[in-house]
């Protein structure tokens, strides 16, 4: 279940009560935000227990921080950020670790031939695996979860033209790494 | 096919990319209550790697030479004197530290735009990392501004810290961009207080 957005005033006044200590207040502010947080560290990481992690690590910090939060943006973008944030940086280490999830699996299916359906979506998700981390953190967050381009640029802190180039790159280096599909695109 | 028709079949596709399960919300609300209380109940530890201890003995040497400085003061001083040199030596180590750290922030980000970065960030950041740490464990933490600011700085230097010389990639973009998000220099700056006599005498 997702909790709509509060209005700028609940938000400010719950923001307000979270800074006083109101436990209740937080245990509100988490289930405003909750959803799309796990679903973006779920998206990005592949994991369940990642996703659980990640989310975890966001919300801790962003009680801990609530603090320096100075209402520029809105409450929902600035724990974006710290979800990618967390989420990448949790990532990076694993990945410097050398345990990549599925990065065995995304290698074993990406030289696969080329089939019915199933095996495009599979071919997909190796391509979406083996883009770049700012093409994937882009395309994910855009064409997977819907976020906009000026959430993805405070999220990301780069420019909204920059998060247009980058889903733009994304889904042509995706397009030629399917590109032995064209005929079944459209069925 | 156009490019847009590809282009919206492959978003139709994504969809179940790394589709996420339920959120489990009361099992991570219990999990995020229990971390934090941990949290709070949990003393510091640092990790005494390497480098960390030799950044703990330059940070004894600085805590020494300001203890060693209050010992030798003349003994004629009165109380309150002493008193206001004890205040004044350590406003000055942390307004050097706050400095150096300034510093150190500004010419990283500046190199940082160069793509080429030189291998003595790493260990600058590693010695004003062991000093934040020690700043955070003192009655300058208990200044809610100082103790956001010491524990952004801890996280921009331990970052630092791993950064491999010479390289200046989607890692240290991050960190620049972590150090304009969070305002670092900013806040640093107005930690610092103006004027070049200041810089090195003034209170924080």
């Amino acid at each position: 279940m997702t909790v709509a957005p509060a209005s700028s005033v609940d938000e400010r006044e719950l923001i307000a009560r979270v800074r006083a200590g109101d436990a209740l207040a937080e245990r509100a502010l988490y289930d405003a935000h909750v959803d799309r947080v796990f679903r973006l560290a779920y998206r990005l990481a592949g994991d369940d227990d990642l996703a659980r992690d990640f989310t975890q690590e966001t919300f801790i910090r962003a009680f801990e921080r609530l603090d320096s939060f100075r209402g520029e943006a809105a409450l929902s973008t600035w724990l974006y950020t710290i979800a990618t944030t967390v989420t990448l940086n949790g990532l990076r280490k694993l990945k410097r670790r050398g345990r990549e999830i599925e990065l065995d699996h995304a290698a074993e299916v990406a030289g696969g031939a080329r089939r019915a359906e199933p095996d495009l979506k599979t071919r997909l998700y190796a391509a979406i695996d083996a883009l770049s981390e700012k093409y994937r953190t882009v395309f994910v967050m855009h064409d997977v979860e819907g976020y906009t381009h000026e959430e993805i640029a405070t999220a990301l802190n780069v420019e909204v033209g920059t998060s247009k180039a980058q889903l733009s790159r994304a889904r042509a280096k995706l397009r030629a790494a399917l590109a032995d599909f064209a005929g079944d695109w459209i069925t | 096919m156009t490019d847009d028709r590809i282009d919206q079949r492959l978003r139709e596709l994504a969809r179940d990319y790394h589709r996420p399960p339920a959120v489990p919300r009361e099992e991570l609300w219990a999990r995020i209550v229990a971390e934090r209380a941990r949290r709070r109940a949990a003393p510091r530890v640092l990790a005494l790697r390497p480098w960390l201890r030799w950044g703990l003995a330059a940070a004894a040497v600085l805590v020494l030479g300001i203890a060693l400085g209050r010992l030798t003061a003349p003994a004629t001083q009165l109380a309150t004197a002493a008193d206001t040199t004890g205040t004044v030596a350590y406003r000055v180590a942390a307004t050097q530290y706050l400095t150096r750290t300034e510093a150190l922030l500004a010419s990283f980000r500046a190199e940082a735009r160069t793509g080429r970065l030189d291998a003595q960030f790493a260990g600058q950041a590693r010695d004003l990392l062991t000093t934040t740490r020690l700043m955070m464990d003192s009655p300058a933490a208990r200044d809610p501004r100082l103790k956001s600011l010491l524990e952004d700085l801890e996280v921009v230097l331990a970052q630092i810290a791993q950064v491999p010389a010479g390289r200046a990639g989607e890692e240290v973009d991050l960190i620049t961009q972590g150090i304009e998000q969070r305002s670092v220099l900013l806040r640093l700056q107005t930690a610092v207080p103006a004027g070049p006599g200041a810089r090195v005498q003034g209170a924080l």
